[in-house]
């Protein structure tokens, strides 16, 4: 801490300083852009493992691709999905589609809230070539950035017209803009399901122990598990059996608690309403009578001691570790939805506390909705941007990405590589299956395969290709040979091969000519979205106090819970929507 | 405070002592348990982790979770980014607060009001994010290394944190110092800085932190420039792929079971974030638990 | 400092108060040259993106140039204050702002007071860094620490209470309303304290060991000492850093309270900032979010200047 004497001294360090901070500011202001990474970053290496095969070995003929110019062009990407393992197409596939298209994508996918970005972007007046912006389209629509792709299409994509055939005016943004403003990369073409993973769940002992009884409705339901709770209160460790745990940690409300009242309904899944199939009336769901003796059954179960009393309290990671646990003797969810608990249960063995899936529903009269067919629902997809230097090599690399060629590069590889034939059949090889299990993340980067998955529009399962093949990696015969020996055992006692056998099958349901209404596009200043939101609110504070609610109250509860509604608006809300859906109806069906 | 030396201890001041230890042990425990939960949780095997019941040690030991963090390629470029903006950053960021700081102290500056209400009302005023990012973009700041050192120098907070520091200081010395003929500049540079080290050091370890922990500005700029990613942006990145991992699209139970829960990656991730802290943190610490002197004063 | 020499006292009245003024720059000058950049640089980064605050007044759609965006004066500002939510978030966030004020400084000055006396120096810096270390960890894991501490089933809380025979079931706290804020602002307390109390422990470290040695002669206790001397001599900082959160009062952010929150609690749990964002951002409503924004920045700034008038006049300390 010196002294202040000697001022020429001090003169020279003053200067000094001065200089230091100029070079540092000029430093860093002129490192911008030049720093370059000694890692070998941007394009280089393809990280990971080594990358396998350099060039492709496979057909990478002009094939379906539109011939043309094969000159290599780059253009810019943004994905509102996350890939993260991106290898700037320095993978297997990649390399392979650039060979086939002449395309590189210099891509860059969202790590956080794509609405904030999307917002960004449209604001900055300065976009992407390509870009996927899943449900936030409309903002970067009215700022005029997309470009209306139905002539490209009819020109330039035989693959793509030829996937979605008739479908293809249910691109069309709306009534008023009839443009195709994004090619559906996330809906699958005649997509089967293969399984179940909905409808109400028990475990697989409780079913064996009362001798396989039939679980049609939620008597049933509560019947088999009152009866099992008496016979075992307690787990071998005397801690207390739960009869029936819901799943209420934020958005999960929608899966475990509130959609369940139109799946066991009749009712199909509308998002957060009802419609009518004969005069497209529209009911916010919980409005409809009968769901009212839904919730008043959940009631009945608290009231019985039959439902956990801290499912409106636990988080997510509870949830699972009561699973987990083996106690939870039924659940009312989506297997996504809570598969980490039981993977847990099956890593340990405990194959018996797994859990089967019912078509439960209210009463007799009343069909398991799970598998209503929406028939074909674009919906979030690729769009060409303004800014795009190319628009025709854009729709042809995206063409190509539909097309037979580029849809099994994504889904099954590079051919020799990453299966073989085998007789006509396509066969992946032991050893890449061995991989795909134990290092998938790093089988990926290597491989590619998956990456470019929503890049284009594609199939879904069940679809064979023209070789007789399918054209993804999911077929039926697999889901059997994944089955426990404790779920064969119940499946057979009920006399199916799969869950999905159980439930009532999609060609029992009329088709909705609007297609899913969760897929309907809100426009952004619409009162829509604050009435929605409003809504909620009160739904999600009032039905789990109707259900905790002693039974003589529920009534009361419920009435003042309707009443609310009402006051904020509730009916304004269906008619505003009810418009929606008309417009939707005849912009798919004209 | 160690200049105390050995004073007869009387019967109220060991009565003291006793309550002082009990409750800094007691804080102690409780606030090393999250901390040893979180580690538990990253080297504990992410299956067995879903049965929950985890408390400060692992029970199904693993590297796992370690590994998917470390295998990611951009890894080392966001380490030496975000450890590269914190040293510049800090830097800067005390000078200028420091500077400030000391300008805002004389009370005969007459800039001393206007300049203190300008400040302050930075802390509770903002435009919101599109006007920010617009304005970034035209500076030309978007994709350079600038944009994360340069919008955030001054800090308010900071300014008048280290002034309420400089404000105890006795005016005497600057006076004797005036007398001496030193400027201003002087007397910030050679005597308020020594004497206000442990302002400098905790206004160092907030901006530090602050620039170690942040992603969103790499988010927002320099997300398509991959040589300018930092760490938190990285493990972001990991962190959604963990998340993406567990989707239903292995609905093959045996892949499932390869695969890493995305609880157990954000836990190492904390791990990771937070251990680099810990080693460099022992060097600010001496300057603000108590050790120091101001003895100086009377030279 | 009042340097009034004859031949300055000459030269004010020859050139009036103009000449005044510039005189005093004039010996100012470093002072001006060691703020002045700055000023310009917090001007361009944190005032000239105040234009946005124009979008509060119109009809925002990004893409659009600003030319084309349409007006709506105070319609926002109308709805805003028409709808009850907003008023109940207001509510909750002022309630636990106030608790979260007392504790957050009451709790970290006495921890820094009593750590202080610590005097085996390697446990002192061992608890001083492990006090901070549940800053570094997320609020994610933090609440979901508290969630299952307050559980019904094995919770630690309701195991104590139920042995002690203080109740004889299980208590639900998390379902409780009316326990929320003290449930946040507990959990706060446990995160941040170790970390807010840095800054008071740095400025103990700043007291002269003088006084203490003179209050040690006059056969002061150590308790009397902490009062006398150590609360006092960082009395500066503890103001300055009041009056800074005052001013934040309004605008907590919404984490802890979204994470420790469920559907039960719901009434008690809304925040300003998460109302915000629900109503405003979450949903591409751009100009509600700002005129919610602004709203913010006007009543901080309020309670600023209030605060800030406040101490100026009780304890002379302010920081404008």
């Amino acid at each position: 801490m010196g002294g202040v004497s000697d001022s020429m001294y001090r003169k020279k360090k003053w200067w000094v300083l001065m200089l230091a901070v100029v070079m540092l500011a000029g430093l860093i202001a002129g490192c911008g852009g030049k720093k370059n990474d000694g890692g070998g970053s941007g394009g280089g290496n393809a990280g990971g493992g080594t990358s396998t095969s350099a060039g492709s070995g496979s057909g990478s003929g002009s094939g379906d691709s539109g011939g043309g110019e094969l000159e290599p062009i780059t253009f810019t990407f943004y994905g509102a999905d996350p890939n993260p393992n991106w290898q700037n197409m320095q993978d297997a596939v990649g390399r392979a589609i650039t060979a086939a298209t002449g395309v590189t994508l210099d891509a860059e996918f969202e790590v956080g809230d794509p609405q904030q970005k999307i917002s960004l972007i449209a604001a900055s007046g300065k976009y992407p070539h390509l870009i996927s912006p899943k449900g936030d389209l409309g903002k970067l629509v009215e700022a005029g950035a997309m470009l209306d792709l139905t002539d490209l299409i009819e020109q330039h994509a035989p693959n793509i017209k030829k996937l979605f055939g008739d479908q293809i005016k249910r691109l069309r943004y709306s009534e008023d803009d009839p443009s195709i403003y994004v090619i559906p990369t996330y809906a699958e073409v005649g997509q089967t399901y293969f399984d179940a993973g909905g409808g109400f769940q028990l475990q697989h002992r409780v079913v064996k122990e009362l001798g396989f009884p039939r679980i049609r409705t939620v008597k049933d339901f509560e019947n088999a598990i009152r009866e099992y709770l008496k016979k075992h209160p307690t787990d071998e460790n005397g801690n207390k059996n739960i009869g029936l745990t819901l799943n209420a940690d934020d958005w999960r409300m929608y899966i475990s608690v509130t959609n369940p009242a139109f799946y066991t309904t009749g009712g199909p899944d509308d998002g957060e309403y009802h419609i009518n199939i004969d005069t497209y009336e529209v009911t916010y769901h919980f409005r409809r009578p009968i769901e009212k003796e839904y919730f008043r059954w959940l009631n009945h179960m608290n009231a019985e001691g039959l439902l956990d009393p801290e499912s409106f309290v636990q988080k997510y990671d509870q949830y699972l570790a009561k699973i987990a646990s083996g106690r939870v003797l039924g659940l009312i969810d989506q297997r996504w939805d809570f598969q980490e608990g039981e993977n847990a249960l099956k890593a340990e063995g405990k194959f018996e506390y797994g859990y089967g899936h019912y078509p439960v529903t209210l009463t007799e009269e009343f069909k398991e909705t799970s598998f209503w067919p929406v028939g074909f629902s674009p919906g979030w997809g690729v769009g060409i941007t303004v800014d795009c230097p190319d628009p025709v090599r854009a729709i042809k690399f995206l063409d190509f990405l539909a097309s037979e060629e580029g849809q099994i590069l994504d889904n099954w590889g590079i051919e020799g590589e990453h299966y073989v034939y085998e007789n006509g059949k396509r066969v992946i090889p032991e050893a890449i299956t061995e991989r795909k299990k134990t290092d998938p993340t790093g089988f990926q980067r290597e491989s590619g395969i998956g990456l470019y998955h929503n890049l284009g529009a594609h199939y879904g399962d069940g679809v064979l290709d023209s070789t007789g093949n399918y054209y993804t990696t999911n077929f039926p015969e697999q889901i059997v040979a994944t089955y426990n020996d404790a779920e064969k055992e119940v499946l057979a006692a009920y006399g199916a091969t799969t869950w999905k056998d159980l439930f009532p099958s999609e060609n029992e349901f009329p088709v909705k000519p609007w297609g899913a209404a969760w897929n309907i596009q809100v426009p952004a200043d619409s009162e829509l979205n604050v009435l929605q939101e409003r809504m909620k609110e009160i739904t999600w504070r009032r039905i789990p106090q109707a259900i905790l609610a002693p039974p003589e109250d529920f009534d009361r509860i419920w009435d003042e819970y309707q009443q609310e509604l009402l006051d904020a608006g509730v009916e304004k809300m269906e008619d505003e929507y009810e418009k929606l859906v008309r417009a939707r109806v005849k912009l798919w069906n004209e | 405070m160690g200049s105390r030396g050995f004073a007869k201890s009387s019967l109220s001041d060991r009565l003291f002592d006793a309550v002082v230890y009990l409750y800094a042990a007691f804080v102690l425990v409780i606030t090393l348990y999250p901390f040893l939960h979180v580690a538990a949780i990253s080297l504990n095997d992410s299956i067995d982790t879903v049965r929950g019941g985890i408390t400060i040690y692992p029970r199904k030991f693993t590297l796992k979770n370690y590994e998917v963090i470390f295998s990611y390629q951009h890894l080392g470029t966001g380490f030496r980014n975000s450890a590269l903006r914190t040293l510049i950053g800090t830097a800067l960021g005390v000078i200028s607060s420091s500077m400030i700081a000391y300008t805002l102290s004389r009370k005969d500056f007459q800039g001393r009001r206007f300049v203190s209400v300008f400040l302050a009302l930075t802390m509770y005023v903002s435009g919101g994010l599109i006007p920010f990012f617009l304005l970034i973009r035209e500076l030309n700041m978007m994709n350079t290394f600038a944009v994360y050192i340069l919008p955030g120098i001054v800090s308010a907070f900071n300014v008048f944190v280290v002034r309420s520091f400089i404000d105890g200081l006795p005016y005497a010395l600057q006076e004797s110092a005036k007398i001496d003929g030193a400027n201003d500049f002087t007397i910030y540079w050679r005597i308020i800085l020594p004497l206000t080290k442990p302002a400098l050091a905790t206004i160092a370890l907030f901006v530090a932190v602050g620039h170690w922990n942040s992603w969103f500005d790499t988010y927002l700029f320099n997300s398509q420039a991959e040589h300018l990613t930092t760490l938190q942006y990285e493990l972001m990145k990991v962190l959604q792929s963990t998340q993406s991992n567990v989707d239903y699209r292995a609905r093959n139970m045996t892949e499932v079971m390869a695969q890493i829960s995305p609880e157990s990656v954000k836990m190492a991730i904390t791990m990771v974030v937070t251990l680099p802290i810990l080693f460099v943190y022992p060097f600010l610490q001496r300057y603000f638990v108590k050790g120091m002197t101001l003895g100086a004063v009377k030279s | 400092m009042e340097a009034a020499t004859t031949k300055e006292r000459k030269t004010e009245t020859r050139y009036g108060r103009t000449g005044r003024f510039f005189r005093k720059a004039l010996q100012n000058r470093w002072l001006y040259a060691m703020s002045l950049p700055f000023v310009v640089w917090v001007f361009v980064f944190s005032y000239l993106p105040l234009w946005g605050w124009m979008m509060a007044f119109q009809r925002y759609r990004p893409g659009r140039p600003f030319s084309e965006q349409e007006w709506v004066g105070l319609e926002h500002f109308r709805a805003l204050f028409q709808d009850d939510l907003f008023y109940q978030a207001l509510r909750n966030t002022l309630a636990m702002s106030l608790m979260g004020l007392v504790a957050g400084f009451v709790v970290p000055i006495f921890f820094a007071l009593m750590l202080n006396e610590v005097r085996q120096m390697l446990f002192k810096r061992f608890v001083q860094t492990v006090s901070y270390l549940p800053h570094f960890v997320s609020w994610v894991v933090v609440a979901g620490i508290v969630t299952k501490m307050l559980s019904t089933e094995g919770g630690p809380v309701n195991d104590l209470l139920l042995w002690l025979g203080v109740i004889d079931q299980p208590y639900q706290f998390m379902a409780k309303g009316k326990l929320f804020w003290i449930i946040v602002t507990l959990a706060d307390v446990w995160k941040e304290t170790g970390w807010n109390a840095i800054i008071y422990l740095a400025a103990i470290a700043g007291i002269g060991p003088e006084l203490y040695e003179a209050a040690r002669v006059d056969g002061a206790s150590r308790l009397q000492q902490m009062w006398h001397i150590t609360l006092p001599g960082i009395r500066t900082t503890i103001v300055i850093l009041l009056i800074m959160s005052i001013g934040h009062l309004i605008s907590i952010g919404f984490e802890k309270q979204f994470l420790l929150g469920n559907n039960l609690v719901r009434e008690y749990s809304q925040v300003l900032d998460l109302y915000a964002l629900n109503y405003g951002l979450g949903m591409g409503r751009f100009s509600f979010g700002t005129a919610i924004n602004i709203f913010n920045s006007v009543v901080s700034v309020i309670l600023l200047f209030a605060a800030n008038g406040i101490f100026k006049r009780v304890t002379r300390e302010s920081i404008m």
